[in-house]
């Protein structure tokens, strides 16, 4: 499940230390917005030990590493991929198809240098052009190992020459290409971080949105908002009774060789099963076929 | 040397302090004697008029003299003028020697270092913390510091293990004949429950006022057959400092993640039913916790009974919300707590007596379901430590921790894991505050820890899916874990601090720290 | 003298501060906070070797602590010595 994945500052031991606590599904240690410039080298180092001597239970573990355009990313792939905790590397400014193959590349060959199964580490990648989002589909299918694609924020919208609402009209579409890609291209969806934590309310809204859209998740910046998300990303009690109910009646007339299956005296078709088998994968009570 | 019922080392006679009697166990002693009263005194009846001009005159009036007790409640907080001015004008006065004996102290109180390396006061019966608990802990003071709970310290003047010779109590509101409330004037601070028993068994008792009313006063919590003398002063605190604006409800992430925790093992436990009571203090995570119930009696429809303790305007509004019945209130934190006390009949003042004295006929205590606690530290068996810190300073009071343990049907210890690097669950505690035994559950960001000893709540909680249980030796592993190896403290053989059990018996000692 | 530095006085992370010493004059560690009063050991130990893997042998090291753990205290030191030594 990826209902939430929480921005940890690369530099805040603090964050670092007790992230996971907080119940988010993954965590994204950040060495790139969330460090200055000057103590990228202190972010790297911080990460990397943690890496190797942190403890994170279950939880996702992928770092945010800094573009391919910086004269950093080779450093923090160094110092993040050779320990065997990490899950994924999230990339921001993945614009073109050519980008996630120089970095499986490079993954590649540090997974080898280091003794981790080919293919391991995964990619999140994070399409911050026009161009990235109009070729999308492209990205996702790059690479075996891209596990999700998401929208970027300011620099996307800057690049589309537009600005910042309230009601978020300018990325709007933009959030419904990833959608349609990632579902095209069967890689998760990953919506944008709401900025403002202590409007609670805008943050339901806002997550209710991203659910009915068809995303997978949110990122989020602040541990606060990780239940909110998960109550409404996570199915109801009615809900998954429901599909638990729509998926014994299909199994049922399986077996009894009918055409049609019938619940609470409405006809059921595939479709609808297929959503309540979803729902029941949401709900953690059935894994995902791959 | 011998050892007590929890281990620890309890020399028969500590210097200071006098012959010493070993815990037992938290309920194993019982009272044989009478009540150990103040003098008879008679008012002559032409005196219509207690008030001496300032607060020379009324401790010249009381025959204070070198050597005496002297009492205070901390009603004040941390906005308190009153102790500092007594015993600034004891030292101009050449009283010397006096044993001290607050309900408590705070951070404005440091002024007296002064008067204990002076020699002014050679004695605190009460809590030490900031500079004066530094002092204490590093050998300053030739007497031990004895501590004692809310509940302990009523005892303890009720059973003549401390004589009172004057009482100084700072009134919010006065009469010239000694009636006393704590809701009206410019300084007023809810309830007097600190100040009550000081007044009934002193041998005598000065009540200090920056609010002179008319006779007679009006309410009354204490009335004017306790006072001796009346003093009228420009200001006994500062507002900012006795009470807080409002209390708000914490969003520090850690503290809202343990006490959703601590709130899902109540609502878990067998107490989570309609007449519930309940006490949380007023510290970020207690408060939290109080939050994350009230909307889980809202969604089950469940309306408690009573609140217990220091009172915050959330608790208040949880009284208007009809959440809960009754309020008993012993200590009001901030305005809105002062006000509902004065205005609202369910909103009940209550001595420190009534409150937690172990050797009454019953204690508010003794009715509470569910307590919210703090620590510094607890161990594998439970014990909890909340007087001293890591580096073995003694820096806090007992405050009602023994009484609401031992009294409380599910007491929760909520905090979190590490503060900093100091781990606050380690194999053993430094000093022994409240025993295991009253101890049912510790909540951390790890998730619950139940005691061995609830067989009924390791069961309760197997119904809980989204909190993580973990034992006591795994919580206890992982911080040691985390932290890494520690170096014990370094004490010598003195005693510094003598930390009293309810019934008077000595749990545990605090030994002198080595200087590095 | 060359000095270089990293880290905070944030809640768990330390100020580590890093002297360059005359060559032969050793390792001189300072500490102070909160911790050292129970970890005095177990920090000179980290400090000491995390040095000694990077082959930093004449520096005085200033430790200002608040409640940094284990792992912190590493990596704030060896940040501390690569910015001494130019390398970002």
């Amino acid at each position: 499940m990826r209902r939430t994945m929480l921005y940890l500052p690369g530099n805040n031991p603090n964050m670092l230390v007790r992230g996971h606590l907080f119940g988010s599904d993954g965590i994204i240690m950040d060495l790139e917005d969330a460090v200055a410039m000057s103590e990228k080298d202190a972010a790297r180092t911080m990460v990397s030990k943690f890496l190797r001597r942190g403890d994170f239970g279950s939880t996702e573990v992928t770092v945010r590493i800094n573009g391919v355009d910086t004269e950093y990313w080779k450093k923090d792939l160094e110092a993040v991929v050779p320990h065997k905790r990490l899950d994924g590397i999230r990339l921001p400014k993945a614009d073109s198809p050519q980008i996630i193959k120089d970095v499986d590349e490079e993954l590649s060959r540090l997974e080898d240098k280091y003794g981790i199964e080919q293919g391991h580490i995964k990619l999140f990648c994070i399409l911050e052009t026009a161009y990235g989002i109009w070729h999308a589909y492209d990205v996702a299918t790059a690479s075996k190992r891209v596990a999700a694609i998401l929208p970027g924020g300011e620099d996307l919208v800057a690049d589309l020459k537009t600005s910042r609402t309230p009601e978020g009209t300018e990325l709007e579409w933009s959030r419904r290409m990833i959608v349609i890609a990632a579902r095209a291209a069967g890689v998760d969806a990953i919506d944008l971080m709401f900025p403002r934590v202590t409007d609670d309310e805008g943050l339901r809204k806002d997550a209710q949105f991203s659910k009915d859209l068809g995303f997978d998740g949110k990122s989020v910046i602040h541990p606060n908002q990780i239940p909110i998300i998960h109550q409404i990303f996570t199915p109801t009690e009615k809900e998954i009774e429901k599909a638990q109910r729509i998926i014994a009646a299909a199994e049922d007339a399986k077996a009894r060789g009918l055409g049609t299956v019938s619940v609470d005296g409405r006809m059921v078709d595939i479709p609808v099963v297929k959503r309540a088998h979803y729902i029941l994968i949401k709900a953690g009570l059935e894994k995902e076929a791959e | 040397m011998a050892l007590n019922a929890l281990g620890r080392d309890i020399p028969e006679f500590i210097p200071g302090y006098g012959p010493t009697k070993l815990y037992q166990g938290a309920f194993a002693l019982a009272p044989s004697a009478n009540y150990h009263g103040p003098k008879l005194r008679v008012t002559n009846p032409d005196c219509t008029n207690k008030v001496l001009p300032d607060i020379k005159a009324a401790i010249a009036a009381s025959g204070l003299k070198s050597g005496m007790t002297i009492s205070f409640h901390h009603h004040m907080r941390n906005g308190d003028y009153v102790v500092n001015q007594v015993i600034d004008a004891c030292a101009e006065m050449g009283i010397r020697d006096l044993t001290l004996f607050p309900s408590a102290l705070f951070g404005v109180h440091k002024h007296l270092i002064d008067h204990i390396k002076s020699g002014v006061i050679s004695r605190i019966w009460g809590s030490v913390n900031g500079p004066i608990g530094t002092l204490f802990s590093y050998g300053g003071v030739e007497n031990p510091a004895i501590l004692r709970s809310h509940g302990a310290r009523p005892r303890a003047v009720m059973s003549g293990d401390v004589h009172i010779d004057v009482a100084f109590v700072a009134a919010p509101s006065c009469d010239c004949y000694g009636n006393i409330n704590g809701t009206q004037g410019k300084s007023a601070c809810g309830s007097m429950g600190y100040a009550m028993t000081d007044c009934q068994f002193a041998d005598c008792v000065v009540a200090v006022t920056d609010n002179l009313v008319a006779y007679p006063n009006s309410p009354v919590s204490i009335d004017q057959t306790h006072a001796d003398y009346v003093v009228a002063v420009d200001s006994i605190g500062d507002p900012a400092g006795i009470v807080s604006g409002t209390t708000k409800v914490t969003r520090d992430p850690l503290r809202l993640l343990i006490a959703r925790y601590a709130s899902r093992l109540i609502e878990a436990s067998p107490y989570f039913k309609s007449g519930i009571s309940f006490q949380t203090g007023a510290s970020g995570i207690a408060l939290a916790v109080t939050a994350f119930m009230k909307d889980a009696m809202v969604k089950r429809g469940i309306k408690g009974s009573f609140g217990l303790g220091g009172i915050t305007s959330y608790f208040v509004d949880l009284l208007r919300d009809g959440l809960v019945e009754k309020l008993l209130d012993v200590q009001s934190f901030d305005l809105g707590a002062v006000k509902s006390i004065a205005e609202d009949p369910r909103h009940i003042e209550i001595s420190a007596d009534m409150y937690a004295n172990p050797w009454n006929r019953g204690a508010a205590v003794n009715m509470l379901d569910v307590v919210v606690l703090g620590a510094t530290e607890v161990d594998r068996d439970f014990n909890v430590n909340v007087n001293t810190e890591a580096s073995g300073e003694l820096l806090h009071g007992t405050g009602g921790h023994q009484d609401t343990a031992a009294g409380a049907k599910l007491t929760i210890i909520a905090q979190p894991l590490l503060r900093g690097r100091i781990p606050c669950v380690t194999d053993k505690v430094l000093t022994v505050t409240t025993p295991g035994e009253c101890i049912d559950a510790i909540v951390t960001e790890y998730g619950i820890t139940i005691n061995p000893r609830r067989a009924d709540l390791l069961e309760a909680v197997k119904s809980i899916h989204d909190v993580p249980v973990i034992s006591m030796d795994e919580l206890a592993d992982k911080a040691a874990a985390m932290a890494g190896p520690m170096e014990p403290v370094e004490t010598t053989d003195r005693i510094i601090g003598v930390v009293e059990w309810r019934d008077g018996t000595v749990i545990d000692v605090v030994r002198q720290l080595v200087k590095k | 003298m060359k000095t270089a530095s990293a880290g905070t006085l944030e809640s768990m992370d330390c100020l580590v501060t890093v002297t360059e010493a005359a060559p032969g004059s050793g390792v001189v560690i300072e500490l102070e906070g909160s911790s050292v009063s129970r970890f005095r050991s177990a920090m000179e130990k980290t400090v000491r070797s995390t040095l000694s893997d990077l082959g930093a042998n004449d520096v005085t090291v200033n430790v200002n602590d608040h409640g940094s753990l284990d792992v912190v205290l590493e990596a704030r030191v060896e940040t501390a010595v690569k910015r001494l030594r130019g390398e970002k």
